[in-house]
């Protein structure tokens, strides 16, 4: 395996590019500090032999008051390099956290469902958070012990080339010897990430649904699982682990043996005359010195390791494509939309799993045949059909969450490939069945962060939704914050918040997905008159299963089994008694006079 | 508890393999001392020209025996020390659930599960090397403790010269120590904050999407970055300056013993290996004094977290979260328990009596769900084979009255009696085979469909399809690409909203409880389909099924509704009694629905 030098320099150069001023002074403090631990034990040498010929006392305080000197800048510019370090290792990680976060909020939907929020947090903070040492230090410390093993070594050969020689020989055996073993432990560290992220995916899942599992007693079967992981993950942790302590254990063995030929080559050349008492300590003392920049390079492969996991399984989450492409150049008109569908089929597929991740999902197959049909602009379709007969996939291709097989979906007359997605989606608004709310203030939750979007728009439409004053009457109005997992408000008004978002965009085109489901008749009401708001002067379709949407639909479309049952005009399918429309009525009836 | 508790706590769940990591660990200390001693020896031997000093052969050859028997005592080390460690760190991690799991009121942590998982994994990992580096510091003083003493036999005096330096230094680590704390609590916080984003904004891929808010929920994750980078770099800065102090200690010593040794070097009575052991000792003193002191700054780091535990588990004393457990590393993994069904747990009434519930005020400036009303004195009772349907507008209390009721919220007052028994801790009792509760949105697991419905309950294929049967389910497995077997997503994605519901009630239905509770039940389910669901639970005549709803199909067959207005029952009766009598009733029936349509 080789150590893909190519991606590090890639995301190197992209990080760590717009700082190279903070990197150009954190590369001037690591090289003022070697050069000081280089000068220290020639300090140290000349100490013992002015001591051993009875030299001066002045001579002696004043070596040892340099060398007192040294040490206390050697403190001073440490820390400085870590400011400068963490500063540095803190915005490139942070950018690209940023990057994998806008990569992952493309991705469309078949990725999202196989990958639960736990995973990607351990994906998106978990990953990137090995590689902050990466940023920080590892170009720059491995470059600079790398020179601080070279000075050494130079100044070695300076005393003579048999002390240089054979310190020489034992440094490079050392440093290949332990970027070998580097190798052996990487797979384990992968297999650990990987099984470590379905581990913490498999506890956020469970702790989201706690209430399901102990209304259903099913806490046992919970903790059997969880134990089921501890069984599971422990020999993979031994082996990532013990690689981390077998470059310890080649770093003991080899620094004895280094000690060796220093204190045989150090001995050697004393009784023959060639050096002196101070220079064998100088011998010792370098070879000593070298554990340092040895072991700090055995340290950032140590850390290259879980870095390496790390930018591989950010690789594969980058190379994951979005099925949809976003080549679309053309522009929607204003106003409401006219929609056309022509010979749309579509099924889901199974999902392409890359393969660290678990087995490929099956995925449902049927959805739509055959499906066309034309909807004029300004008109209101009430979508009917049993569940799973094809609503919500026919509304899923009307905002490109995918792509049909076959046939062209029509919007404005363009068809939707051809108009950049996100002005589609500007375009084309979709409530979605299920809200979700962000731990952010009531403003930040209406207009999804954006901050061009003035308060008085928020409250405008609060307003539509008749819950203005409410939200003013709050102690924080607009500023309230909701609780974490949008805990703090009851469904029916997580639905009106949403039916908020949905004011502010002016869509042409509104499709609501049973948005109003959860709400009891009062509040339905309520928001019946905003919906009637919403819908003025634009195209809708309603998805319901219930008949009283029909109420407010223009045309009705019937789906069943994934084909279009009946098509056509409200009035005229009521008019006309044996049309599935109307059998509906007769069945509602039926229930209501029981 | 004290930090010190717990930790003890936590050391005596493994006591024998902890006791053999300490003496593994004192051991690479102690070969460690050795090989620093060779060095002394090998400087001697070179200029002490008595007869009795080692050979240029000896001294190699004791080099690398002292290698070899710290490579060997590592391997042992490293061994005890994964084990131990994954030991406290899993025992942590399955009290955290477990109690999460058990706890009373479990519906609100109060974080999301971004925040919560990150409690899971870092503040745990914390714990576990507050104890694993315990035994670190117990090695390193023995290794102090002989060093210290070689060092005095060679020279007493500058013995007491160089450590009256290293002992200030860890005093004045005493003083500092109390900053990091805090700046590693707002640390983690800022770490929550975009964990927690991050973990919504995947929670919530498609809203953000179909709203094309992509570049502002981004912009609004860089805030928070942000705020991380200047909390960590801080917290990071103080705690490294700290660190290199203590590391330059040692060098700052080297000076010192080059002031002090000067003399015995000149006269001879102080040999250049007394002086090279005094600098590598010296060295490692130094070292030790570091690590003694990273230790103090990561014992307040590790309170921090044991506390954010503590916090998690719902247990000030977080003797819950150190509690010694089984965590079944190897052999056989526990039976999983399904209660057994008693005659005293059949239902024949239940009855709830003067039942209040207040929020509590802490909370601050968060919304309280206005459907999360105070309730106030609350009476009904449900007898076997009963259906009670729970109605009112949104903010009513309906939802806080099953809850309540369910122990998922504390009551403050009220009395529930099963039977003629009173029921004394409502969150354990309201369980199956008593009863089975779906909350509102119902949550399924990223599993197959059958073990999502099954939940570990060990159950016939008959028991399975009739349960999905029951559920008006029977129909849409065949469709599905792998049947019963179909894994259906994190979250259960891979379904429409109408299957999780069902697949919802028929994991309720397999258990077959005396009592169905379901909190909006048919909210994503067409009339017909709802119909049939009902007409099924209720073809045996004494299912007794408490539900929350506001739909025609549940209100017209309900023997009783129950109308909430504000926390306060408005009344009683059937859907024609409480018309007549309520208005409330009627500004909620007549305020939507079906007869427009009609």
């Amino acid at each position: 395996m080789k150590v893909p030098i190519k991606q590090y320099y890639n995301l190197l150069s992209t990080y760590l590019k717009t700082q190279w001023r903070w990197v150009a002074i954190l590369t001037l403090l690591i090289l003022v500090t070697i050069g000081l631990k280089l000068a220290n034990p020639q300090i140290l040498r000349a100490f013992i032999d002015t001591a051993i010929e009875g030299g001066e006392w002045s001579i002696l305080i004043r070596l040892a008051l340099l060398f007192f000197g040294i040490a206390l800048l050697t403190q001073a510019l440490s820390v400085a390099a870590t400011y400068v370090g963490e500063t540095v290792a803190w915005t490139a990680t942070n950018a690209l956290r940023l990057d994998l976060l806008d990569h992952a909020l493309h991705l469309d939907a078949t990725f999202h469902k196989d990958h639960t929020p736990g995973k990607m947090i351990e994906r998106i903070d978990g990953d990137v958070a090995t590689l902050s040492n990466f940023f920080s230090r590892f170009v720059i410390d491995v470059a600079g012990n790398g020179l601080l093993v070279m000075g050494i070594l130079a100044l070695l050969f300076r005393e003579d080339w048999r002390i240089g020689l054979p310190i020489f020989v034992f440094a490079i055996i050392t440093l290949f010897l332990l970027i070998w073993i580097r190798k052996l432990a990487v797979p384990y560290w992968t297999q650990y990430r990987r099984l470590s992220a379905e581990f913490f995916g498999f506890l956020g899942e469970h702790i989201s649904g706690r209430e399901d599992i102990r209304g259903n007693g099913a806490v046992s079967h919970v903790m059997h699982r969880f134990y089921e992981f501890v069984q599971r993950m422990y020999p993979v942790r031994l082996r990532s682990s013990l690689g981390g302590y077998a470059m310890w254990m080649a770093n003991v063995g080899l620094f004895a043996f280094g000690h060796a030929v220093a204190f045989g080559v150090g001995a050697t050349l004393w009784r023959a005359s060639v050096i002196t008492i101070g220079t064998v300590y100088l011998v010792f003392h370098y070879t000593e010195l070298l554990r340092g920049p040895i072991s700090e390079i055995r340290t950032q492969i140590t850390d290259l390791q879980r870095a390496e996991a790390g930018i591989r399984r950010i690789r594969t989450l980058l190379d994951q494509q979005s099925k949809l492409t976003d080549e679309g150049t053309l522009h929607l008109p204003s106003g409401p939309l006219a929609v056309s569908f022509r010979g749309v089929s579509f099924a889901y597929e199974a999902a392409r799993t890359p393969q660290d991740e678990e087995e490929a999902a099956p995925e449902m197959v049927p959805a739509l045949h055959n499906i066309d049909f034309d909807l004029a602009p300004g008109t209101v379709l009430g979508l009917l059909g049993r569940t799973g007969s094809g609503k919500t996939t026919l509304a899923r291709l009307l905002v490109r969450l995918y792509d049909p097989q076959h046939g062209g979906v029509h919007v404005g007359g363009k068809p939707v490939e051809s108009v950049k997605i996100a002005d589609l989606r500007r375009a084309v608004r979709k409530v979605p069945q299920e809200v979700q709310l962000f731990r952010a203030s009531i403003r930040d939750n209406v207009r999804l962060f954006d901050p061009s979007v003035t308060d008085a728009r928020v409250l405008n439409a609060l307003d539509h939704l008749g819950i203005r004053d409410w939200v003013l009457g709050l102690p924080n109005g607009l500023d309230t914050m909701l609780a974490a997992d949008g805990g703090g408000l009851s469904a029916g008004q997580s639905q009106l918040i949403a039916l908020g978002r949905s004011f502010l965009a002016d869509p042409g085109l509104v499709i609501l997905d049973e948005a109003s489901s959860r709400l009891d008749p009062a509040t339905e009401h309520l928001l019946e008159i905003a919906v009637d708001r919403l819908l003025e002067n634009r195209t809708a379709i309603i998805i319901a299963h219930r008949l009283s949407t029909v109420e407010r639909a223009d045309q009705i479309m019937i789906l069943d089994d994934g084909q279009i049952a009946e098509f056509g005009s409200r009035n005229a399918l009521m008019a006309d008694p044996t049309s599935r429309l109307s059998r509906l009525l007769q069945a509602g009836m039926e229930e209501v006079l029981v | 508890m004290k930090m010190r508790h717990v930790l003890w706590q936590l050391i005596k769940y493994r006591p024998g393999l902890y006791a053999a990591d300490i003496v593994a660990w004192i051991s690479i200390m102690l070969t460690e001392l050795g090989a620093g001693y060779i060095a002394k020896l090998f400087f001697d031997s070179l200029t002490d020209s008595s007869p009795a000093s080692l050979s240029l052969w000896g001294i190699i050859a004791l080099v690398v025996a002292a290698g070899v028997a710290r490579i060997l005592t590592i391997l042992a080390g490293a061994l005890l020390d994964i084990r131990h460690r994954y030991n406290m760190g899993s025992l942590l991690r399955r009290n955290l659930l477990a109690s999460i799991l058990n706890q009373p009121g479990a519906q609100t942590l109060g974080r999301s599960t971004g925040e919560t998982l990150n409690t899971f994994r870092d503040d745990a990992q914390m714990v576990e090397d507050t104890i694993s580096w315990i035994v670190d510091q117990i090695s390193f003083i023995a290794y102090a403790g002989v060093a210290l003493v070689v060092l005095i036999a060679i020279d007493a005096r500058i013995t007491a010269i160089v450590v009256v330096p290293l002992l200030s230094v860890i005093l004045a680590a005493r003083l500092v120590a109390k900053h990091i704390r805090r700046f590693r609590e707002a640390a983690r916080r800022a770490t929550e904050q975009v964990t927690g984003a991050i973990g919504e904004a995947m929670e919530g891929v498609q809203t953000i999407q179909l709203a094309g808010a992509e570049k502002h929920v981004l912009a609004h994750v860089r805030e928070l970055n942000k705020a991380r980078l200047h909390a960590t770099v801080r917290d990071r800065l103080l705690s490294q300056s700290f660190h290199s102090f203590f590391w330059n200690t040692g060098t700052l010593c080297t000076g010192l013993i080059l002031l002090a040794a000067a003399g015995g070097l000149k006269s001879r009575t102080f040999t250049v290996g007394d002086f090279a052991v005094f600098v590598i000792y010296v060295g490692v003193l130094a070292e030790v004094v570091a690590v003694i002191g990273d230790f103090m700054m990561h014992l307040k780091q590790g309170a921090v977290s044991m506390e954010r535990m503590a916090h998690l588990a719902n247990d000030k004393t977080a003797s819950s979260v150190v509690r010694h457990a089984p965590i079944h590393m190897s052999g056989p993994l526990p039976k999983i328990v399904t209660p057994s069904r008693t005659d005293r747990d059949r239902l024949e009434t239940l009855r709830v009596d003067h039942l209040y519930f207040s929020w509590p005020s802490e909370g601050g400036a968060e919304v309280r769900s206005t459907d999360a009303f105070a309730l106030q004195d609350v009476s009904f009772s449900l007898s076997r084979g009963e259906f009670v349907v729970i109605t009112g507008r949104i903010g009513a209390g309906k939802s806080t009255l099953l809850r309540t009721l369910l122990g998922l919220l504390p009551m403050d007052r009220g009395r529930i009696t099963w039977n003629s028994r009173q029921v004394m801790d409502p969150a354990t009792f309201f369980v199956p085979p008593r009863c089975a509760y779906t909350p509102q949105v119902p949550q399924l697991f990223s599993d197959s469909l059958q073990s999502n419905i099954r939940m570990g309950l060990p159950s016939t294929s008959e028991q399975l399809e009739e349960a999905l049967r029951l559920a008006v389910m029977e129909e849409d497995v065949p469709h599905l690409q792998a049947g019963l077997d179909t894994l259906i997503g994190a979250r259960g994605v891979k379904l429409s909203g109408g299957q999780r519901q069902r697949t919802a009630a028929a994991r309720m239905f397999i258990r077959d409880p005396e009592l169905l509770v379901f909190d909006d039940l048919s909210s994503a389910l067409d009339i017909e389909t709802e119909n049939t669901l009902w007409n099924r639970t209720f073809a045996r005549g004494d299912r007794t099924t408490l539900v929350v709803s506001h739909r025609r199909p549940a209100l017209e067959r309900a023997d009783r509704i129950i109308l909430l207005k504000d926390g306060v029952i408005e009344g009683v009766g059937t859907l024609r009694e409480l018309l007549e009598r309520h208005e409330e009733m009627q500004s909620l029936w007549g305020g939507g629905g079906l007869e427009q349509a009609a």
